[in-house]
Order: structure tokens, then C-alpha cells, then sequence
């Protein structure tokens, strides 16, 4: 995944001059993981920028890049040190089209490795998606795979909003496929992967918990159960259609996301599907999420949403 | 050019003036302006003195819901104005701006318009008074979150640095901001960068009630660019021509890629932080009459009387016209009429989201 991300930073800025790529540790050393690498070689200080060590500086710059006329790429270290630049993301990058009635727009792209299984404890592994989602004026993408990041982030390179681009970590060297050639390739926001059709159970996740949904949808249909995935993809906008045409269908939902289970993204898809589709649910909505709790150290695998996790909340949808 | 700037040397023990009280030229170089240009500064001062008092009237009125009162600072404003060149250069200022937005060319009916939330705000209402923004005049519309503006203008130095075309970028902000992580965010980044950028703080002593001597250890505020790495400059906010030369040499500088500088205006609010202060629980009646004995407008009418420049019978018509000016400006905000109730729903992004087409529904079906 990591390289799908460093391939498409290089082929956008070959084909378009504004963009540009800042944030600590971006230049000479290509990035932390690496999603950076080669890039200053290739277009110089002035367009692969070395920031101080702050994130408020980082994301602000970034804004004032974008007003003026570049398309700044902004990488937050990791998704944990967004917080100082947080305020810059909210108060200043999600509301200045807003604010100045269409006068000024901030096309810009905020990277971050984001999410947990990574050892780092809880300043190298949480999940803060939800307070994005919920900053009227930001776009937020979580992809779970290669080709998807490469399509996803394109899309943000080339939008005039600003986008939150969040890339789960531990995704980052597990993840591997062919990616597409076709330097144009892009994905829209706003529309679900499935990836695997069924009848008994819809399983909606994204991101970094994939991986662990994909495990249990392989272990539910050796049982001979039939589930249905969906891969979000982008949680601002969310595909509801998708979610709500599948739950409809099926009648029994089980979201799944390592973030922490109170006020997370997936409450928000678990109310519009109790507003919207409540007279087809067969069961009640069930949720396998991380706990509320800060991110621990050394517990960080039952943390996580594991697969077992995810066949009991399976169960209790199919048995209710 | 290069004779020119360097006219002022940074990091003075005392404010940097041109103009002493008694309204004399008291510089060691020679007053290189012309007379229409030192009347248009004179007339952008008053103009910002009678919009400050007008909209004083309006809130009082019940017209206009907040003021950030401006009295005081209009040298400090219209000195910064006149050294950019409008609509070349960028600017980010902060809300006690009106003077400064004024005088660099942003219509008075919009200023007007933005305070009384009418469709003569090129912004729609969306912000409280005191937030002017102007793309056409490259104006950065100001947010309410002290010093967040400071590393998005770095941000555009940065960018016009690699542009290369010669644009300046100035900042303002007042002296509480420099204690937010963000100013130094901002200005470390911009001293990193060398980036063409104009750091100006209007101090007026007060941050709300805090005292400078509660903000900081610092004796000043142009001190602090010696962390950065760039020169301070220590200039008397109530002299214009102080406030436009140093200005003027600065942004040149920061035109030929010399870099930034941080210019700290000493100046003094007379009114309260905003309509909602009650500025006597924290500052004695005798310190504002002090600084109000010091008044840029009085002294730099002075220096014009002086050399002919202006008497009673210039000051009366001035007066006249720039009052009708600011009638006819409410009058042309108001006759814009009111923000339609749809527009809210509008500008959060490029194209409005699904969800966001059915709240906005959701609300007008309600309203029929």
C-alpha cells in the first residue's frame, strides 16, 4: 500500500505542477514509511518541503499553499500527532469556503498513517476518523487497499475540497497487489466495495479492520454461512445507498471498526439504519468495535476487532 | 532600493517615529511623499475613525450584533496599507482590521454589508461582525480563533516564494496572539523558510483585560524575532509615516527575498476589546486619557497644518463627506436585503452532499 501511495504523489506531480508535498521527515528521508521516498530527488526542495516539527505549522502552510494556488499534500506523521494541527484542520481548512461565502477554497490533501497493530501504543495507534466525519467542510478516506489508495488518493490530489486521507498503517507492507498502469485512474468518493456477495449477514467495515472482516467472512463461508462485504472506503461522504439497499435486503448487520465504540463512525451507520430500514432488520444491529479505553500497549490484538470477535457478534445477529 | 531599506535598524531600545507629538519631522532622511499622498493617508485615518464611531452608533442601535472597537490603531492601519501593493500582495489580517481593510481598497459597502449580514457580504452572512475577507483584493477572510491565520499566511509566503514573481505576504494580529502556539508555528516556519512574509503586530497593551506584562516575559514583542531569525522592529503605532516607512522597507526587503521580519506597532485601543467589554474593571480612566492625549489623528493633522497641507475648512469637508459616505454605504447594505434562508446549505463544499441536499429540503419544507 505504501508504494501505491509514493507512485501516485510522483505521477501527480509529474502531471501537475502545483502539487506539492510537505511534512516532517518528507524530503531526504522519504517519509517515516516511506510514502515520500525518492520524490525530493526528483522535484527539489521547493516542491517535496522538509517542515519544522509541527503539525500546526504543517497543516496551516499547507492551507496557505492552497489559497495561493498550489495543491499541497500534507503528511501527519501519524494520525495520533494530528492534534495540534487540529485546530488549523477545523477551525481554519474546513470552514474557509464556508466563511468567505465561495471566495476561497482550500484544495489540499492531509495524509495520515492512521489505526492500530503496529505495537506503538496508544500515541502511534488510535482511530480518530469520527472527529473528522463530523467537521462539516472535510472529506475523510480511509482506503484498505493498494489500488484503491492509488484511485482514492488521486481523487484527493485532483478535488477542490479538502481532504482528510488517512492510510491504515499495518496495511502498509501486508497489502499487496498490481496496481493499475493508467496514470488517470481514479475512484469517486462515496461508494461501498463489496467485497463478497451473500444473503445472510451484511458485514460493513473499512480501513484497517478489513483485514480482520475479510478473515471472518473466509471463516463464515467455510461454516456455510453467506455474508455480504462492504468496504466503505470514504466515511465523509459514506455510501448509504449501498448500506442501506444490503441491510434492507439481508435483514441482519454486524459493523465492524477498531475504533472506539462510543460516538465512533459506525454509531452514525448504525442510526441511519434505525431510521431508515428498521422494519427490515431481523436482528438488531450489532457492532464489534474497539473499547473505550485509551489504545493499549500490551493488550493491542484483544484491542482490535479480531476475527473471532466478529463470528460471535455473527452469531448472536443469526441466532436472535 | 537597497539605500532605502536600510533606513531603520531593527531591535531598537525605543519606537522607531518620524513625526514627534508636536507634529515635526524629526527623521534623519528626507519626506519623500507627495501632498496628495500625505492627505489620502490623513483622509484613509479619518475615514477609519468615523466608520469605527458609526458602527459604535449601530450596535448601540441594535443594528449590528458586535464591534471590535479600531480608535486608536488607525496610524498603525493605514501606515501598513499603504506600503502593499493591493491586489498584488497577500493579507491576512485580524478583526480589529476596519482601517486596514478600508484604506487597501476593500468597499466600504461591503465592509458594511459583512457587519449587517445583507447580500452586500461577499462572504453571505456567514460569519459575526469583524470578519471582512476579500479574494478579489487577496484579503484572507479572518476566523475568530486568535492566531490560527499565522501559519496559513506562511504558508502562502512559502508559496509565493517558489512563484517567484516578487508578492509579499503581511500578517497582523495583536499582542495576545503571540502567546499561542500557533504564532510560533507560523513564524518559526516562515524564519525556517525565508519566506517573503511581513509579520505586524498592532500592540495595543491589552489582550482583552491582560496586560503585555501578563502575556509575556518579554519586554516586547518585536524581541521575539531574534528566535527566529529575523530582524524586529520597534515603531510607534500613533505615527503613520513611522508605521508606512518601516512598513515599506520591510516588504521591500521581503520583495527581493531578503526574508521575513516581524514589525511590532505600539499602539492604544480607546474603546473596549469588543461592544460585549467593560474596559474601566480593568484599565484606569487616566491611562486612556493619556493615550488619548496622544492621538494619531491629531498629531499627523499637525504635521499637515504645518505645511499647508490642511485646515478647518479641509477637515470640515472631510468630515462631511466621509459621514454621507458611511450613510450611503448602510443605506446600499440594507437595500441589498437579508441572506436567504437556502444559501446556509451552500459554499460547505464544492457540490453539495447528498445528506445535505435533504437537510437543506428537510428545512425549507418545514418553513412552507
Amino acid at each position: 500500500m505504501v508504494q501505491a501511495v509514493a507512485r501516485t504523489l510522483d505521477q501527480e506531480m509529474a502531471r501537475d505542477k502545483r502539487v506539492v508535498v510537505m511534512g516532517e521527515d518528507v524530503g531526504k528521508r522519504g517519509g517515516v514509511f516511506l510514502a515520500t521516498e525518492k520524490l525530493f530527488d526528483k522535484y527539489g526542495p521547493d516542491r517535496v518541503i522538509d517542515s519544522p516539527l509541527s503539525e500546526a505549522a504543517i497543516i496551516g502552510a499547507a492551507l496557505g499553499m492552497a489559497v495561493h494556488g498550489h495543491r499541497p499534500v500534507a503528511e501527519i506523521q501519524f494520525a495520533d500527532y494530528v492534534y495540534p494541527g487540529f485546530d488549523q484542520l477545523v477551525s481554519q481548512v474546513a470552514k474557509l469556503r464556508y466563511r468567505s461565502g465561495g471566495q476561497f477554497s482550500a484544495p489540499m490533501v492531509v495524509r495520515m498513517p492512521t489505526a492500530g497493530g503496529v505495537k506503538g501504543g496508544h500515541h502511534h495507534s488510535q482511530s480518530p476518523e469520527a472527529h473528522f466525519v463530523h467537521t462539516a467542510g472535510l472529506k475523510v478516506v480511509v482506503p484498505s487497499t493498494p489500488t484503491d489508495t492509488q484511485g482514492l488518493l488521486r481523487t484527493a490530489i485532483r478535488d477542490d475540497d479538502p481532504v482528510v486521507f488517512m492510510e491504515p498503517k499495518r496495511l502498509y507492507r501486508s497489502s499487496k497487489e498490481q496496481l493499475p498502469d493508467d496514470p488517470d485512474f481514479m475512484l469517486p468518493y462515496g461508494k461501498a466495495a463489496v467485497r463478497q456477495e451473500g444473503s445472510d449477514v451484511v458485514l460493513i467495515s473499512y480501513g484497517g479492520s478489513m483485514a480482520e472482516t475479510l478473515k471472518a467472512s473466509a471463516a463464515m463461508t467455510e461454516q456455510g454461512i453467506s455474508p455480504h462485504v462492504l468496504d466503505l472506503r470514504s466515511l465523509a461522504p459514506w455510501d448509504e445507498t449501498a448500506v442501506l439497499e444490503a441491510v434492507a435486503r439481508v435483514g441482519r448487520v454486524v459493523l465492524v471498526s477498531e475504533a472506539p465504540h462510543t460516538a465512533s463512525f459506525m454509531s452514525e451507520v448504525s442510526a441511519t439504519i434505525a431510521e431508515q430500514v428498521l422494519d427490515a432488520l431481523l436482528a438488531p444491529v450489532a457492532r464489534v468495535s474497539g473499547f473505550d479505553t485509551p489504545y493499549p500497549y500490551s493488550h493491542d490484538r484483544e484491542y482490535l476487532p479480531g476475527p473471532n470477535r466478529i463470528l460471535r457478534a455473527v452469531q448472536r445477529v443469526l441466532e436472535y | 532600493m537597497i539605500r532605502e531599506s536600510q533606513r531603520f535598524e531593527p531591535f531598537t531600545d525605543e519606537p522607531i517615529s518620524v513625526i514627534d507629538e508636536a507634529g515635526d519631522w524629526v527623521a534623519e532622511f528626507d519626506l519623500d511623499l507627495e501632498p496628495e499622498q500625505l492627505q489620502r493617508f490623513y483622509r484613509d485615518m479619518l475615514r477609519a475613525r468615523i466608520a469605527d464611531d458609526r458602527f459604535g452608533r449601530l450596535q448601540r442601535q441594535g443594528r449590528v450584533s458586535f464591534v471590535a472597537p479600531s480608535a486608536g490603531h488607525e496610524a498603525a492601519q493605514v501606515g501598513v496599507a499603504h506600503a502593499v501593493q493591493a491586489g498584488k500582495d497577500w493579507l491576512y489580517p485580524y478583526y480589529r482590521d476596519v482601517g486596514l481593510c478600508l484604506a487597501i481598497g476593500i468597499p466600504l459597502v461591503e465592509i458594511v454589508g459583512q457587519n449587517l449580514a445583507t447580500l452586500a457580504d461577499p462572504a453571505r452572512g456567514r460569519q459575526m461582525p469583524y470578519h471582512a475577507g476579500s479574494a478579489k483584493l487577496n484579503t484572507f477572510t479572518m476566523a475568530s480563533p486568535i492566531a490560527s491565520h499565522i501559519p496559513p499566511a506562511t504558508g502562502t509566503a512559502i508559496s509565493q516564494k517558489i512563484d517567484g514573481k516578487g508578492e509579499v505576504t503581511i500578517c497582523t494580529f495583536g499582542d495576545g496572539a503571540t502567546s499561542e502556539g500557533d504564532w510560533h508555528a507560523g513564524v518559526n516556519f516562515a524564519g525556517a523558510q525565508g519566506a517573503p512574509i511581513v509579520f505586524v503586530c498592532e500592540n495595543n497593551g491589552y489582550a482583552i483585560s491582560v496586560d503585555l506584562k501578563r502575556q509575556t516575559g518579554s519586554d516586547t514583542v518585536h524581541q521575539k524575532a531574534h528566535a527566529y531569525g529575523m530582524p524586529g522592529y520597534y515603531v510607534d503605532g500613533m505615527d503613520v509615516l513611522a508605521a508606512y516607512y518601516v512598513m515599506k522597507e520591510v516588504v521591500a526587503r521581503a520583495r527581493e527575498g531578503v526574508g521575513p521580519a516581524l514589525v511590532e506597532l505600539v499602539v492604544y485601543r480607546y474603546g473596549g476589546h469588543s461592544s460585549a467589554d467593560d474596559d474601566s474593571r480593568y484599565r484606569p480612566r487616566e491611562e486612556v486619557a493619556l493615550w488619548r492625549g496622544r492621538d494619531p489623528l491629531g498629531r499627523f493633522r499637525r504635521f499637515l497644518e504645518k505645511r499647508g497641507l490642511w485646515d478647518d475648512a479641509a477637515e470640515a469637508a472631510a468630515n462631511a463627506e466621509l459621514e454621507e459616505e458611511f450613510t450611503a454605504a448602510v443605506k446600499a447594505a440594507e437595500e441589498a436585503g437579508p441572506i436567504p434562508l437556502e444559501t446556509m446549505f451552500e459554499d460547505v463544499l464544492a457540490e453539495m452532499p447528498e445528506r445535505l441536499r435533504q437537510q437543506r429540503d428537510e428545512l425549507l419544507g418545514r418553513e412552507r
